[in-house]
């Protein structure tokens, strides 16, 4: 990883690159056509531990990727010059940075799109900045996880009360253990093994059963609902296993 | 195909029909009866003016076959009567000069004769045409009276003109209106099942009808043309009377000195006599021609008639769609204005360099401006909604969901919006709930609009509820129900709130005294448009000071998805990893 000197001479007219210096800060590439959002989120995360770049287009946003190198990036699923879509499809094919999609509407079908073709995860305008700083934070934590290959692996996930042991494969619920079908097992480990980020339906079918279900949601909606009458202590108002509305679901990351 | 002058289509062509040939043999059928009868009576002995006997036959043609029959009838008699009987016989010469007089007088009296009878028969004729018309000018008339829907209003009329004017060689019927480009486009059609190439030409399948009808409509004047029989269905035998061309007529209708419309007929090449006194009075008007303009009036009314309704419709509804276009900016504008205001109020204060405000100051406008950020969003959410359901753009998504997912979600989200505050929320979705097909969006929304209003119009220690659950058979229909124990909504209001920018009069809320609550007016009224989209209903029941109740359901079809995901098999090693999982066999569905 070069460090940040180098960095912020190669790119001298990069709009806000000229913050990126300081060692040890996580660099923040927005790709977003509106300034306002780059001043917001450059206002809202510059506390002494980010760096925040911002590119205007999408062709621009993706040199800047091979340039900078930065750790994260916030991408906006309309732009200019090309969407949202292509932007995380041409990174995914060279690069595994984590993207987090900013998207306007909350029924949008790209953002699911996006999601499958590998970004990480998605807000939706306006976002607070604390939930910003989760994302980030969460995504971070997973791509260093990726990156260091599985090592060190717990061998145990804890979230709240829920617990999962995974050498045993025994699931645990205030400190009581609970059984599970083999498949709910599966289930969870899967959300477990990327807690805090959404997984899309199409996802998590593919993962525990194949990719002839992919499209069954619905049963999986059924599926999810009776994993939850096992895990949570109120199946209706669930804290452990939560729905990302017609997207997908997300276990409660650790605190 | 080309085009006839109006006027010399409207021509009556001289050719004699087969009844006029029949009537003529009438009148030689019966001289020569005549002829034989006298001669077999002057068999039997002489009798005074038997040739009166001819009168008779003329009288009879006059009065039931013709005048021109009643004619020839007459000169016949009279040439038959100077061969047959008066000598020298077998000439035509007379002896006797007085037998002149009696065969002078035989000629003139059955002239006469026969004059008068056809003259009275065609009076009797008249008298029967004339009530005919008025009978169908009163069906005609009833009809456009009567009428409630334009549509079918000229689907009748066009109908009815078909078979009145059938005997006269009629075969199709259209009425065309002034389209959006230069071609009129048909209205109304009716014609003969088996005229399928006239049919054809009323629809102005080809070009050159359109143009003709257009050319028309553009100069109010008649138009006729020859259909050309284009024989492509190999099936479809040529015609016997293949060369008789077929007409069609494209007939301006006016009314209050504008052409409304184009009246299209087809059929025989007699239907021209239909147009005769429109285009050239001196033909002469038969009963049926009369009848055709007075027809051509009527529907020309109507349809003057259905343009000065449209008209009323649309100035009624520009003037509601103002109305509508005032209240909502008034609305609008004072919902966007405030929380901007608030914005800036407390922005600037923050800006500005002369005041030091101490950190709770400072708290208290951030959160000033977080709560007017909140409140714009959520209107801005609103009247996008709004109006992509006006625009007709916002059709349900749907897809197979557990409502108490969506319960979930909505409450998850309400809390992380900071709106639920520690309230009591009880939530009972029944287990026997199935996946119910919606666009969970649009009834997030819907669950999102009734929570916000059950919390804001009652107090804080009192739970809110929402219930989930199958109504009764046979309707199995979803039943989501949202009850508060707050004021309440008077009963004469409880259907108007569902109307846009409806707000519930002069509430008061007793344990909130220092303002009146805030909203759009629109969340009902979005909410009442999903549920109806999704072809359910949305009602409320209240009780002033006991709370509201905000039910809604939405259908269940027949068919459920009633599977269910398989049980993967089951790995027991203790290694087992996603990827594994992932190459562990599948289950056949």
């Amino acid at each position: 990883m070069p460090n940040d000197e180098i960095a912020a001479d190669a790119l001298p007219d990069t709009p806000g690159a000229g913050q990126a210096t300081g060692g040890g800060k996580v660099r923040v590439l927005v790709i977003d056509d509106e300034p306002e959002i780059r001043r917001a989120v450059q206002l809202g995360l510059a506390s002494g531990e980010f760096a925040v770049a911002w590119a205007p287009n999408g062709q621009r946003g993706l040199e800047m990727v091979a340039q900078w190198h930065p750790d994260i990036v916030l991408l906006d699923l309309s732009l200019p010059d090309m969407d949202g879509i292509e932007v995380t499809r041409a990174l995914r094919s060279w690069s595994a940075v984590p993207i987090i999609i900013l998207s306007v509407r909350s029924g949008d079908t790209d953002k699911i799109t996006a999601l499958e073709l590998g970004a990480d995860d998605y807000l939706t305008k306006p976002f607070s900045m604390g939930e910003l700083r989760a994302r980030i934070s969460v995504a971070l934590r997973h791509a260093a996880h990726a990156a260091t290959g599985g090592a060190g692996d717990d061998a145990r996930f804890t979230t709240g009360g829920l617990a999962l042991d995974f050498a045993r494969r025994q699931v645990l619920v205030d400190e009581r253990e609970v059984h599970l079908t083999p498949t709910e097992y599966e289930v969870l480990k899967y959300l477990a093994m990327h807690a805090g980020q959404v997984v899309t339906h199409r996802t998590l079918l593919r993962a525990v059963w194949g990719p002839d279900y992919e499209d069954e949601a619905h049963y999986l909606r059924v599926f999810i609902g009776q994993l939850r009458r096992k895990i949570e202590p109120e199946p209706g108002r669930p804290r452990y296993l939560l729905t990302e509305p017609g997207i997908g679901y997300r276990l409660r990351a650790p605190k | 195909m080309q085009r006839l002058p109006a006027w010399l289509a409207a021509l009556p062509r001289w050719r004699m029909s087969r009844d006029d040939l029949r009537g003529y043999g009438y009148a030689l059928l019966g001289v020569a009866g005549a002829s034989l009868a006298i001669a077999l009576v002057g068999k039997i002995g002489h009798v005074a003016n038997i040739s009166l006997l001819y009168l008779l036959v003329v009288l009879w043609l006059a009065a039931w076959v013709g005048r021109g029959p009643a004619i020839l009838a007459s000169v016949l008699a009279f040439l038959a009567y100077d061969f047959l009987f008066i000598p020298p016989l077998l000439r035509f010469t007379v002896d006797d000069p007085t037998e002149w007089l009696s065969l002078i007088a035989l000629l003139v009296t059955s002239l006469v004769t026969g004059q008068l009878a056809s003259a009275v028969r065609d009076r009797a004729r008249e008298a029967l045409q004339s009530q005919q018309r008025t009978a169908t000018l009163y069906g005609v008339a009833q009809l456009i009276a009567s009428a409630t829907d334009q549509g079918s209003l000229f689907d009748d009329l066009t109908q009815r003109m078909l078979k009145v004017f059938s005997p006269s060689g009629v075969t199709g019927v259209a009425i065309l209106l002034p389209g959006q480009g230069i071609y009129p486009v048909v209205r109304a059609l009716a014609a003969d099942p088996e005229a399928d190439a006239e049919r054809d030409a009323l629809h102005l399948t080809s070009q050159s009808y359109a143009a003709e009808a257009a050319w028309a409509l553009e100069h109010s004047e008649t138009v006729g043309d020859t259909i050309a029989h284009t024989l492509s269905r190999a099936d479809m035998p040529t015609p016997k009377s293949a060369p008789v061309e077929n007409l069609i007529y494209y007939i301006p209708l006016t009314s209050r000195q504008h052409t409304v419309g184009l009246l299209a007929i087809t059929g025989k090449p007699a239907i021209r006599t239909l147009l005769s006194p429109r285009t050239s009075p001196a033909a002469g008007s038969s009963g049926a021609s009369a009848l055709f303009a007075a027809c051509c009036d009527q529907v020309a009314l109507a349809i003057d008639r259905a343009i000065l309704q449209q008209q009323a419709i649309h100035a009624e509804a520009l003037d509601e769609s103002n109305q509508l276009k005032d209240v909502f900016l008034g609305s609008v504008t004072h919902d966007l204005r405030t929380p901007l205001a608030s914005i800036k109020a407390a922005v600037t204060s923050l800006l500005g360099a002369d005041v030091k405000w101490s950190e709770s100051e400072r708290r208290e406008f951030l959160e000033s401006i977080d709560e007017s950020a909140d409140r714009l969003n959520r209107l801005v959410g609103n009247l996008l909604d709004i109006s992509r359901q006006e625009a007709g753009v916002a059709t349900p998504e749907k897809d197979w969901y557990l409502i108490g997912d969506v319960i979930a979600t909505v409450l998850d989200r309400l809390e992380l919006a900071g709106q639920l505050q520690g309230r009591e929320v009880l939530v009972d979705v029944a287990d026997d709930v199935p996946l119910v097909p919606m666009d969970h969006t649009q009834i997030e929304q819907v669950l999102t609009n009734l929570l916000e209003n059950a919390l804001k119009y009652s107090p804080a220690d009192r739970p809110v509820r929402v219930s989930a659950a199958l109504t009764a058979e046979p309707e199995r229909e979803l039943e989501v129900r949202v009850k508060d124990e707050g004021v309440g909504v008077p009963a004469n209001e409880l259907h108007a709130i569902f109307d846009k920018f409806y707000r519930v009069h002069d509430v008061h809320l007793p344990w909130a005294s220092d303002r009146p609550p805030t909203g759009t007016g629109l969340g009902l009224a979005i909410s009442d448009n999903i549920i109806r989209a999704h072809e359910g209903r949305i009602w409320a029941e209240s009780t002033p000071g006991k709370g509201s109740t905000f039910i809604f359901r939405l259908p269940i079809p027949e068919e459920t998805p009633r599977g269910a995901l398989p049980d993967i098999v089951p790995d027991a090693e203790e290694t087992t990893t996603v990827a594994e999982a992932e190459e562990a066999p599948h289950a056949e569905r």
